[in-house]
């Protein structure tokens, strides 16, 4: 079957949206999406976007059941790592179940680690669910190393009340 | 003695940031794993795009370290993106010197970092903290962070330059 991996444009965020909601619905988060595509399209396509994000496509003839041509997406930005330099960081990585095992997955994948190659990345970072097995199975088989097993990171977080209260008083 | 300021990091202080990652690094255990110089903090931080703002401590001549030092704590942080809900900001890194600590130093880099989070609209601020660092873990958790490591089941992962090679050639 044919795909395609290509940069993302403002016209495809209700598409990327729609993926970004079926992959809380596996990550059994649904209701925590507060985000709307148009949000989506103001900060990622602005002249100092917040993220970048690549999508895989079919032709028409492919389309999904319910006539969908995008079907997949790779979303990441960059960030910093004070030991070693410029990280890239894979956010949300997601294929539709009726189009997996067709490489599109390691190949948006393979995309960003380029991407990030060519920007003098030294490592791709990202997180995934303890439950994940076919997520951590196929990252593993792509070099991945489970950083908080092996050397005991925590991901922490203030939010909502949490962060407006420590916000207070600040000089 | 309390005497300090808080102010954005200009490009002369990429010195004492080195510096500072290194006592940090230290501190995590990981020392030799450093190996950004300043040519590269100075030209990720202070060039076009930058990869990531720093806040940095600095107390008055007659205050100076043991070695002479008047920056004597830091903090790097960069914007990154939840889909579900948009702008976050991320706490790479965190220190303030031993001889400087208990004056509320942290304290106040943390506030004006919280302020900076709701002030851009930033959702959540996140970071990562190694499991074995107790005192750095209470300290967050007394201001309200949640553990989502814990709670939600998220591990960190990388994937090292060697395989993000192999991987962009793959494709």
């Amino acid at each position: 079957m044919n795909y395609t991996v290509r940069d993302s444009t403002p016209g495809d965020c209700k598409d990327i949206m729609r993926l970004i909601v079926d992959l809380a619905e596996y990550e059994k988060m649904p209701n925590e999406v507060k985000l709307s595509h148009k949000e989506l399209e103001a900060d990622g396509f602005s002249s100092n976007p917040f993220f970048k994000c690549l999508v895989a496509e079919v032709p028409e003839e492919f389309k999904s059941k319910e006539g969908h041509t995008i079907v997949g997406y790779g979303f990441y930005f960059f960030t910093y790592c004070t030991w070693k330099g410029r990280v890239v960081y894979l956010e949300d990585l997601y294929v539709m179940p009726e189009f997996r095992g067709k490489g599109i997955g390691k190949a948006l994948m393979s995309r960003i680690a380029q991407i990030g190659r060519a920007q003098g990345c030294v490592r791709m970072q990202f997180t995934v669910l303890d439950w994940n097995k076919p997520s951590l199975d196929f990252y593993s088989s792509q070099g991945a190393v489970n950083l908080t097993a092996t050397e005991g990171w925590q991901l922490l977080r203030f939010e909502g009340e949490a962060l407006e209260k420590l916000a207070q008083n600040a000089n | 003695m309390a005497n300090f300021i808080l102010r954005k990091a200009e490009p002369k202080d990429v010195s004492d940031i080195l510096r500072l990652i290194k006592e940090l690094a230290k501190y995590e255990e990981m020392e030799d794993q450093v190996i950004l110089t300043e040519k590269e903090l100075l030209e990720d931080g202070f060039g076009e795009h930058p990869f990531y703002h720093c806040v940095v401590a600095e107390v008055p001549k007659e205050q100076q370290s043991s070695e002479g030092h008047t920056v004597v704590g830091f903090a790097m942080y960069y914007f990154t993106y939840d889909p579900w809900i948009g702008k976050l900001l991320y706490l790479e890194d965190f220190y303030v010197m031993k001889e400087y600590r208990g004056y509320g130093m942290g304290s106040e880099i943390l506030k004006k970092l919280s302020h900076t989070a709701v002030k851009t609209r930033c959702s959540s601020m996140h970071f990562i903290v190694a499991e074995w660092n107790k005192p750095s873990i209470e300290f967050y958790k007394r201001r309200g962070a949640s553990d989502l490591s814990s709670e939600e089941g998220w591990r960190l992962f990388k994937i090292d330059k060697q395989y993000l090679v192999k991987m962009s050639s793959e494709e």
